[in-house]
């Protein structure tokens, strides 16, 4: 984990919070990512100070939109605090008004059932959010769970079906990563998380490691994965096995 | 089916819709229906629908048959194939011969995986929202068959009843609470996929047969398909609670 955290620190160069805040046109912006087994919410950065101290407010809490956004996985749009129910977020909301923030929206990173972080923007005096900055925060927030992603050492290296010679970048924001639209690379997650018995999350890098150390498409792998044709278990190290490994016991 | 009948089912088919727009109804399980609908009314093999994901890029969100093998072929489109001119263009594009080269010349992965699927022509209708596209209808047929206008009409009217479900919570002037709706939808389907795998595995079943097992121990017990998902992956719920289907020989 903390090799994810250094490069993506190394990946932003400068200061990428003060950054996706110039970006974003916001009062202030905190990136949390879930840490551990127990998955908590670690800051990784935050800007100006003020998102500091609220990005600890709420997780310390367990209130507000980015506890929201993490537990429920979709966006928490609450751009005027003044019109959330007292009841909601009953410690949070007296606490946010006497530091001045006045709006926030969590933004989840994450693919699925695994979720990675969340991005915290707090709203200027203005109350409410644009669609231009909606558009560019949820881009933000996928371009940044693309970089966790990437950000392990593996992948890049997939083609896309075609034939793309590309060598990994490690120093930059890394393009989304290739072949995470396809279904079989979702079902096939599914599958590794129970044959290693991992987490979703985990099963996710063995595989884009496996697709990686094959050089072969994280697609194509996913498909053997998901017909039976290769199997991930304790005694099989994803580096060294052939690409058709002959493990068709199954099925 | 003649016309009259048509008519009625199409009905029943709002009214079955209008009945789903309950407060957290299933999104997913709406779209699965839906897009079944336009199999059963339009007459046609395979129906599926795209929506625009954060990326710009059109994702799978539902198809009339969960076989991975047509899930596959429509997320191929998530940068070429004519739900993406559709979507670019805004306009509908139908009766594409798949068997002629020169009409599929720009998507040419597409087309032939199309083809070995069996599809001999496709059809790519909007989903639109005033005058915005968040993703596409896709039809195919597996015998040469013309649909007309009277057949791409009722297409468009299926394909606004899928936008109405997918942004049914929309207030006005609010374009982002339209965004995180698409986003929300497409994350669930992601879900769905994984869960899938999950309880293939667990059975030792295919996952087209682990989903079919899935959705209806969830429709049975009224419960949202990315829901029940979420807990399993999880590992809050215990799985042995649902039948298994029968494992594969």
């Amino acid at each position: 984990m903390a090799e994810v955290l250094r490069s993506l620190r190394l990946g932003e160069g400068g200061d990428p919070a003060r950054a996706c805040a110039r970006a974003l046109d916001a009062a202030g912006v905190a990136l949390s990512l879930l840490v551990g087994a127990d998955r908590t919410a670690e800051p990784l950065w935050c800007h100006p100070e003020l998102s500091a101290r609220f990005e600890e407010l709420q997780f310390t809490l367990g209130e507000g939109p980015g506890p929201e956004a993490v537990r429920t996985g979709a966006p928490v749009l609450e751009p005027d605090l003044e019109r959330v129910r007292p009841e909601r977020w009953p410690v949070l909301l007296p606490a946010a008004r006497d530091m001045g923030v006045q709006g926030v929206c969590g933004f989840p990173l994450g693919i699925g059932a695994i979720r990675v972080g969340v991005l915290t923007v707090l709203c200027d005096g203005d109350r409410r959010i644009s669609e231009q900055q909606y558009a560019d925060a949820t881009a933000l927030a996928a371009a940044l769970t693309g970089a966790f992603l990437n950000g392990t050492g593996h992948g890049n290296g997939e083609g896309n079906g075609h034939a793309n010679g590309t060598a990994p970048r490690p120093d930059r924001i890394p393009d989304w990563p290739t072949g995470l639209n396809r279904p079989v690379v979702h079902q096939a997650t599914g599958m590794i998380s129970v044959q290693l018995g991992v987490p979703i999350q985990e099963a996710l890098l063995r595989l884009r490691a496996h697709a990686y150390g094959s050089e072969r498409p994280l697609g194509e792998v996913a498909a053997d994965v998901v017909a039976r044709r290769l199997r991930f278990g304790d005694d099989l190290d994803d580096d060294i096995s052939g690409p058709y490994s002959p493990d068709t016991g199954k099925g | 089916m003649i016309a009259i009948a048509r008519e009625r089912r199409l009905a029943e088919i709002f009214v079955e819709v209008a009945d789903s727009l309950v407060e957290d109804f299933d999104v997913i399980d709406l779209l699965h229906r839906l897009s079944a609908r336009c199999v059963e009314l339009l007459d046609v093999s395979a129906a599926g629908i795209l929506l625009v994901d954060a990326h710009g890029e059109l994702q799978i969100i539902a198809a009339s048959d969960e076989h991975t093998r047509l899930l596959e072929l429509l997320a191929l489109q998530h940068d070429q194939g004519p739900c993406v001119e559709c979507y670019r263009t805004g306009a509908a594009r139908t009766n594409i011969d798949l068997t002629r080269t020169e009409v599929t010349a720009a998507w040419p992965r597409f087309a032939t995986q199309a083809r070995e699927t069996g599809y001999v022509s496709t059809h790519a209708i909007p989903l639109r929202l005033r005058n915005r596209v968040v993703g596409a209808l896709n039809l195919f047929q597996s015998t040469p068959h013309r649909l007309g206008d009277d057949d791409i009409a009722l297409a468009q009217a299926l394909a606004d009843v899928a936008t109405i479900a997918v942004l049914q919570q929309r207030t006005l002037e609010q374009s982002h609470v339209e965004n995180s709706q698409l986003q929300n939808a497409l994350t669930s389907r992601i879900l769905i996929e994984q869960v899938k795998g999950v309880l293939a595995e667990r059975w030792n079943t295919s996952v087209d047969d682990a989903f079919t097992a899935f959705r209806s121990y969830a429709r049975a017990r009224h419960l949202r398909l990315s829901d029940l998902a979420a807990q399993i992956i999880e590992g809050d719920f215990d799985t042995r609670t649902i039948p298994a289907p029968p494992r594969a020989s």
